[in-house]
């Protein structure tokens, strides 16, 4: 719902960051969309396309990848992928994440929530 | 989906940022919450449907609070001093935030409004968030607590298609309970869903225009 906010701060960090550098046209930015966010991929690549338009960054490739929710365990350590419970009542949800090694409820995000710019392709 | 890397050329270069935009959000919003434990304040994040009663809720805590704690609230809409005004006749201190075009409160907005505030002197800070089931959830500002309120107005399906707002709240108030019957919503149902999306949930029937339960919201709070 605030795709067009987030794009809109991502498009002004890109040119930014571009400028700042002496680029002359932005060709590519790559995305990072958790999949914990409320973010949709498919708007968010509209909004910052439509951004774009009309600055050094317009017609630039934006890939965006999905990242999955990844955990640390507070209990046992143990650090990787959670799975999201697919059982449609909870299709939008965060998750009430449990940890896949010894069922603890007290988990650290430490991916999956995140709106990321890894990195941009420009030319001087 | 990795690329090959490019060595730097005149021509053609990358910036590797690796920044998190919402991140920042989060970083601000434990600064806010850092803030208020060091002058021993408490917060709580009240969120919910825009109509759902949430302004009159916090009314009514107010009016039960205080006598026995100093509270200030932060009033957050996108414009107008309605909210402000209404929960000023209290007697306590209000800072309405405005967002503009927002659809949520962030962490920042929250950190401006209260350095309006002098903390040394405020045991409770009630954030009103701006109505919204949706983006709100996705931004913390820094409370110690969240409540939801949803109302039977706007229907039976209001937490099964908002699980996210309830992934961390504590309590959820079900409002306007006297209409249920004329909506044809059961209260029941409503609270048994609540339960569904967010096992644990504190669920509390309110009235909050005539102030029934809203002695209850508060036990439920730990106020």
């Amino acid at each position: 719902m605030h795709d067009l906010t987030m794009a809109r701060s991502i498009v002004d960090t890109v040119l930014e960051a571009a400028k700042e550098r002496g680029a002359e046209e932005v060709l590519e930015i790559d995305l990072v969309i958790g999949a914990l966010t409320l973010l949709s991929r498919e708007q968010m690549d509209f909004w910052v396309r439509e951004l774009l338009r009309g600055t050094i960054g317009e017609g630039a490739e934006v890939n965006i990848e999905q990242q999955g929710p990844e955990v640390r365990c507070k209990q046992c350590g143990y650090r990787g992928p959670v799975e999201v419970s697919d059982d449609p009542i909870y299709h939008l949800m965060a998750f009430t994440p449990t940890c896949p090694e010894c069922g603890s409820t007290e988990l650290e995000i430490v991916a999956g929530d995140e709106c990321t710019i890894r990195n941009i392709r420009a030319r001087r | 989906m990795r690329k090959e890397p490019i060595v730097e050329t005149e021509e053609i270069f990358d910036i590797e940022l690796e920044e998190d935009l919402l991140n920042r959000n989060r970083e601000l919003a434990e600064g806010n919450h850092k803030a208020m434990h060091e002058h021993g304040v408490r917060a709580l994040d009240v969120l919910g449907s825009i109509g759902s009663g949430k302004t009159t809720l916090i009314t009514e805590m107010v009016k039960r609070l205080r006598d026995r704690m100093n509270v200030a609230v932060l009033a957050g809409d996108l414009t107008t001093m309605i909210d402000a005004e209404r929960i000023e006749e209290q007697g306590v201190p209000v800072v309405q935030i405005h967002t503009g075009k927002e659809c949520h409160l962030d962490a920042n907005l929250v950190h401006k409004a209260l350095a309006e505030l002098d903390l040394a002197s405020v045991d409770l800070v009630i954030i009103e968030n701006v109505g919204n089931l949706i983006c709100p959830g996705e931004f913390p500002l820094g409370a110690d607590q969240r409540l939801v309120m949803v109302s039977v107005t706007e229907g039976p399906y209001t937490a099964l298609k908002h699980p996210y707002i309830f992934a961390d709240a504590e309590v959820a108030v079900i409002n306007k309970v006297d209409l249920a019957e004329a909506m044809e919503v059961s209260v029941d149902g409503l609270a048994e869903d609540l339960r569904k999306v967010k096992p644990g949930i504190k669920v509390v029937p309110t009235n909050a225009r005539e102030g029934e339960g809203v002695d209850e919201v508060l036990r439920a709070l730990g106020l």
